[in-house]
């Protein structure tokens, strides 16, 4: 590693700027695929492709050319993820993990420059929906190795606020599962709930951000709803997907006071994308990512190309920034296809849900 | 089609909300149902597990109607159930939708709603029946004075998986609600219409929205019903058995594997109750006879038996002549090659080269199946079908009852009293019909399976001032 840092007219542009979509796609081409700003491994892996990324990427559907090489990520050494203009360490924010749901975790590393434009676009996003400053946060999320948890602390610590947290390993409960041991998970979730009731009855708590499993285990709870609605005035849900019907009962039943925003990310892109303001009354949960940093296209899986809007078709991410370059991963989600707002760099997405697993087996024996 | 019910076309999809605790519950998630040829005919709201979570958190809190008022309501409910529009479709309506949808011949859903319509009627006195007779229903019975035996509920809230093979399976959790239950069904996605419309009309007839709902779920949730009840009754097959076997208040409705016996040689008098037995309901049903045991040569009974059953006709379920049941062409085929590769060893009387009748529409008459067996242990003797389908066995005197076991329904066409008494000793074997009694006969007052009232209830002493 250089001792400099190289800067970048384009990557490095203010935090309040938004570069064109073309001007970031080439300088970011340049810059991970030139031997003095590049990572090690992506200089490597360069020599595999078929095309040559400097030359020949410069719209959004020229990102198609590249493979999907988040796989890859399981076992490389993470110091040859960080881009050389990088001058040292100290701008390295940390690594990071996914959350291990398909084999071991694939790692991803977070640079100081990319978490101030994450935050700075997160607390964008809470404004928009007059999320009160100077309130304390209550966390049920995953810390640890996963970026969600250093992302609320940042965020908490910029709002203004105290963020209280729970220990939470989802590795534990995806693996109780697996293994059909439920009861386990219950057990785990109990575990989780009662540490969240007593900081809910101790302190105040104004933001919330959790689950959609636990902030169910949490409504099966009178005493807790009572509270959560006494205090709590927003609700961020988000590492795991909210169906139409299910949020619907939140907001008028359970939650009718609180304001409910949900976060669809994941590690690979560093981030994410927070839930539009509804201004239509339709409740359509749609996403709008970080663009052009983060982006989005929703495809069908069998022809690569587009769904029509207001289709449903399954989620590809892209991640282009100086510090990471993680371009044409097709994740494990489907997502309606929604038009972006202006300027925005791909698509949006809504009613975001798993792959269906299709299930044709017929059972044939038996009258029932 | 002149003349048939169903007929008159009902426009558009019927809605089939769930039936929560706050009333209709209209979800974005909406799982269509279609009739046995692909056709749309009904959506079906489907609720996620928060819904569940709370109604039946609602089932919990809330109360008990006096038990008059219980009795009155469930009669109440039981006739507009079986002659009033209920959710804007008549009951010929109904009866159109579930027989296009299942498959079941209409004359059968016919039967059926009278069978579901009397069972509420009579709840009361069925569950009576089954009180111990040390025991009274009140506390405030005088007995109690000098102590005394009183029946009480095990629990509050009890739910029900249930099935779609036949609407008479819905006659039978009325008795949980007579005695004071409140109740929640998740309904087969199958057919749903048959509770969809009975828990309407409970409502109708003066159940509270949070004593009796209707709740239907993907796989995924279906679980958290049983686990948000005290009490669940579960209808599967052999995988649900040992899922669910060994676990206290969960009683298992497993497969019927319903039988008959016949001893000495007249058997070609007692040939009806036979045939009926196999094919009544469709043969749908737990109660229909999966296998003939007969005692010296079991060929010229499956003859008999097979020329019988081949001269009944292909017809459309909506038609009232209609015998046989009916499924898409697909999921037919899959049935007939299950089996054709079953039958394997065995001599077909009856639908060996297949029991698929295509009908053009995308749908399939299951014509009847006849395999007779080389012996009475042959491993066939326990494979039930929802078609009318059987295996005739040997049997002889020195086999015992062993071929004989778990049997839902034995029709015992024999006169020797001593093997009629080992069958009703036999814990296995959960009803005993002995002589010209087909294995479908039922009556409200006699148990089904044991009664349902010795698992929902127990009793304890009270004794007071």
């Amino acid at each position: 590693m250089s001792n400099h840092s190289h800067v970048d007219r384009v990557l490095d542009c203010p935090m309040d700027e938004t570069p064109g979509a073309r001007d970031l796609l080439e300088a970011a081409m340049q810059w991970h695929f030139s031997p003095e700003t590049g990572s090690p491994f992506w200089l490597e892996r360069a020599k595999k492709l078929d095309f040559d990324p400097r030359a020949d990427v410069h719209t959004f559907d020229d990102l198609k050319l590249f493979p999907n090489v988040v796989n890859e990520l399981r076992e490389v050494r993470a110091e040859e993820l960080i881009p050389r203009g990088y001058g040292s360490f100290d701008d390295l924010y940390g690594v990071y993990e996914s959350g291990g749901t398909t084999g071991a975790p694939k790692r991803v590393v977070c640079m100081n420059d990319w978490m101030e434009r994450w935050l700075t676009f997160s607390q964008r996003k809470l404004d928009e929906r007059d999320c009160p400053r100077n309130v304390n946060w209550l966390a049920l999320m995953p810390d640890g190795p996963h970026i969600f948890g250093a992302a609320l602390r940042e965020g908490a610590r910029r709002n203004g606020g105290i963020l209280f947290t729970i220990d939470m390993d989802p590795r534990w409960v995806k693996k109780c599962i697996g293994e059909g041991r439920a009861e386990d998970a219950g057990r785990y979730a109990e575990h989780l709930v009662n540490q969240a009731r007593h900081l809910l009855e101790t302190q105040d708590v104004g933001v919330m951000i959790t689950t959609p499993p636990l902030l169910e285990r949490l409504a099966q709870d009178e005493r807790l709803v009572e509270l959560i609605n006494r205090k709590v005035s927003l609700i961020q849900w988000g590492g795991a997907h909210m169906d139409a019907d299910t949020r619907h009962l939140f907001r008028t039943e359970v939650f009718p006071g609180i304001q409910l925003q949900g976060a669809y990310g994941s590690t690979m892109i560093l981030g994410g994308s927070l839930e539009r303001v509804d201004t239509t009354g339709e409740d359509a949960c749609v996403f709008d990512p970080l663009s052009p940093y983060i982006s989005f296209s929703v495809i069908d899986p069998a022809t690569g190309e587009n769904v029509p809007y207001g289709e449903r078709g399954q989620v590809v991410m892209n991640h282009i920034s100086k510090g990471m370059l993680l371009p044409n991963n097709l994740e494990r989600d489907t997502a309606v296809r929604m038009r972006p707002p202006e300027g925005q760099l791909g698509d949006s997405v809504a009613q975001v849900a798993p792959v269906a697993s299709f299930d044709d087996e017929v059972v044939i024996e038996g009258v029932y | 089609m002149e003349g048939m019910e169903g007929a008159q076309e009902i426009q558009g999809l019927v809605q089939l909300d769930a039936l929560g605790p706050r009333g209709a519950f209209r979800a974005r998630n909406r799982l269509t149902v279609p009739d046995v040829g692909g056709t749309p005919v009904a959506e079906l709201s489907l609720v996620p597990s928060l819904y569940v979570q709370r109604s039946m958190a609602a089932l919990h809190r809330a109360g008990t109607l006096p038990a008059d008022e219980r009795a009155a309501a469930l009669d109440r409910a039981g006739r507009i159930f079986a002659t009033e529009t209920v959710g804007g479709l008549t009951p010929q309506e109904y009866r159109a939708l579930v027989s296009r949808c299942s498959g079941l011949p209409v004359a059968v859903v016919t039967a059926a709603a009278e069978i579901v319509a009397d069972a509420a009627a009579q709840a009361r006195d069925t569950t009576s029946q089954a009180r111990p007779r040390g025991a009274v229903d009140h506390w405030n019975d005088p007995s109690t004075r000098q102590g005394r035996a009183v029946w009480t509920r095990r629990g509050d809230v009890f739910a029900v998986h249930a099935a779609g093979n036949h609407p008479g399976v819905h006659a039978l959790w009325l008795e949980a609600l007579v005695l004071g239950y409140r109740v929640a069904v998740r309904p087969s996605r199958r057919e749903p219409f048959t509770p969809h419309r009975l828990i309407s009309a409970l409502r109708e007839a003066g159940f509270p929205d949070d004593h009796v709902v209707l709740l239907p779920t993907d796989h995924a949730v279906a679980d958290g019903v049983i686990k948000g009840a005290d009490l669940a009754m579960v209808y599967g097959g052999d995988e649900v058995m040992k899922k669910y076997g060994g676990h206290p208040t969960v009683l298992p409705q497993g497969p019927g594997r319903s039988k008959i016996l016949i001893t000495g040689d007249d058997w070609r008098s007692h040939l009806d109750v036979i045939v009926d037995s196999i094919g009544d309901e469709g043969g749908t049903a737990c109660v229909n006879a999966t296998a003939v045991f007969v005692e010296g040569d079991p060929a010229p009974v499956a003859e008999a038996i097979a020329d019988r059953l081949a001269a009944i006709p292909s017809l459309p379920p909506q038609d009232p002549k209609a015998v046989l049941p009916v499924q898409p062409v697909k999921e037919a085929r899959a049935v007939e090659r299950y089996l054709l590769r079953s039958a394997e060893g065995t001599t077909a009387r009856l639908g060996g080269d297949g029991i698929v009748d295509e009908l053009g529409d995308g749908s399939a008459v299951l014509r009847p199946a006849v395999f007779q067996l080389p012996r009475g242990d042959a491993r066939q003797a326990g494979i039930e079908l929802g078609f009318p389908c059987v295996w005739v066995a040997p049997w002889s005197r020195a086999d015992g009852i062993e071929p004989l076991k778990n049997s839902l329904v034995l029709t015992a066409i024999t006169e020797d009293e001593q093997l009629i008494g080992h069958l009703v000793d036999e814990p296995t074997i959960s009803n005993v019909h002995v002589g010209d009694h087909p294995t479908y006969w039922m009556r409200p007052g006699t148990p089904h399976d044991g009664y349902l009232a010795e698992f929902l209830m127990r009793t304890k002493t009270v004794i007071r001032d």
